[in-house]
């Protein structure tokens, strides 16, 4: 039986801040978001809002996504089209929703994923975009982030392993 | 030399803490007070007013250190706004935004009303030409997005901290800070403060995107 996590004793948020390094999520995510300032506004979103551990726990699933890419994209990471996306809405307060002007953040979702799962404009495929795109900004963001990957990693390997 | 300063300069420092904001107020009192009583006027107005107004305090002592005029150079702060579209700016210092709002093209402008002072909102908004906004703590949020930044003033800066008006507290709680794309301070006093910093919150620098 693996150990059991000790639940009664946590580490010192000091911990956690120690090993998330922003820069190394700023360079994995600059091909999807060339602009300096936006690029920065997401990677705070995720890495420096919110609770401590799920910025650690962010950094740690968008690192090792990092790596698998890396492996697969042999140091190739230019941009690859990811083809349609969907917009990930800033959750404003109701009476300040703006139906026709609302704001969304600078990292949109790949379609492309999901479309493995769901087809597009079915109920399913709008359930999958919500549940990834609400919530406060440090889960929906590092969920967008993660889909990114992913789609960049399936857009790089082939349809099937005989391929 | 002791010298004496007319009655009622608290109330009417207040007024004007209001209206120009607290370092711009500092700034004019001081330097009309230097001209006709010299540092011996500076140091009885410190003395005065300077407990009740730290603002006030550290701009009397950067006088008398021989500071004679605040550093509103907008550069800095134009760095930190670039690919910005919509400004929300919290707090007021006159001289400051006069500098730096004729820089500000294509930018929406407003302006939070909230001041622990009594002020005079469309006096302060005539100042601007119709170029700034008034909008209130409730509905700042339509503001946001991603081309969106909340500016404050900072007043001076020590260590890993920094003061700031009470409002911009109520502003950027969790939830704004991930709608807002970022959220700049502009240190217009450049200099810690003597005395108790009365008026002012401490808010530790790195909660700001930049601080300049």
């Amino acid at each position: 039986m693996p150990p059991r996590p000790p639940h009664d004793r946590h580490l010192p948020s000091s911990a956690i801040s120690r090993f998330v390094d922003t820069a190394r999520i700023e360079a994995l995510l600059a091909p999807y978001l060339p602009a300096p300032q936006e690029r920065a506004f997401v990677v705070r979103c995720v890495l420096g809002e919110g609770p401590a551990h799920h910025r650690g726990a962010n950094y740690v699933l968008l690192s090792l996504l990092g790596l698998v890419l890396e492996r697969v994209a042999h140091g190739d990471r230019e941009a690859l089209d990811l083809g349609a996306s969907q917009e990930v809405p800033m959750r404003l307060p109701p009476h300040l929703a703006r139906p026709d002007d609302a704001p969304s953040y600078p990292l949109p979702l790949p379609s492309a994923p999901l479309e493995l799962l769901a087809r597009k404009g079915t109920r399913d495929f709008e359930a999958m975009v919500d549940c990834l795109t609400d919530g406060p900004p440090q889960h929906a963001l590092a969920n967008v982030a993660m889909v990114t990957l992913l789609a960049d990693l399936l857009a790089r390997l082939p349809e099937s392993p005989e391929e | 030399m002791s010298v004496e300063l007319p009655q009622g300069l608290a109330q009417a420092f207040s007024v004007a803490a209001g209206e120009l904001g607290m370092c711009c107020a500092a700034w004019l009192y001081v330097k009309d007070v230097a001209r006709f009583a010299g540092d011996a006027g500076v140091s009885g107005l410190r003395d005065a007013l300077g407990r009740s107004f730290p603002v006030l305090d550290a701009v009397a002592e950067k006088w008398l250190a021989g500071s004679r005029e605040p550093h509103t150079d907008p550069g800095a702060v134009l760095g930190a706004l670039a690919g910005t579209r919509q400004l929300v700016v919290v707090g007021l210092e006159s001289e400051f935004l006069d500098a730096l709002i004729p820089k500000l093209e294509g930018i929406r402008l407003a302006l939070l009303r909230s001041s622990p002072f009594e002020v005079d909102w469309e006096r302060v908004l005539s100042n601007y030409a119709g170029r700034v906004e008034l909008v209130e703590l409730e509905r700042f949020q339509s503001w946001a997005g991603p081309r969106s930044t909340l500016l404050t003033f900072a007043y001076g800066v020590h260590g890993a901290g920094t003061h700031v008006m009470p409002a911009w507290l109520r502003v950027t709680g969790d939830d704004v800070r991930t709608q807002f794309r970022s959220l700049v301070a502009w240190d217009v006093l450049r200099a810690p403060m003597f005395v108790y910093p009365r008026w002012l919150v401490e808010v530790d620098a790195a909660t700001f995107t930049e601080l300049v």
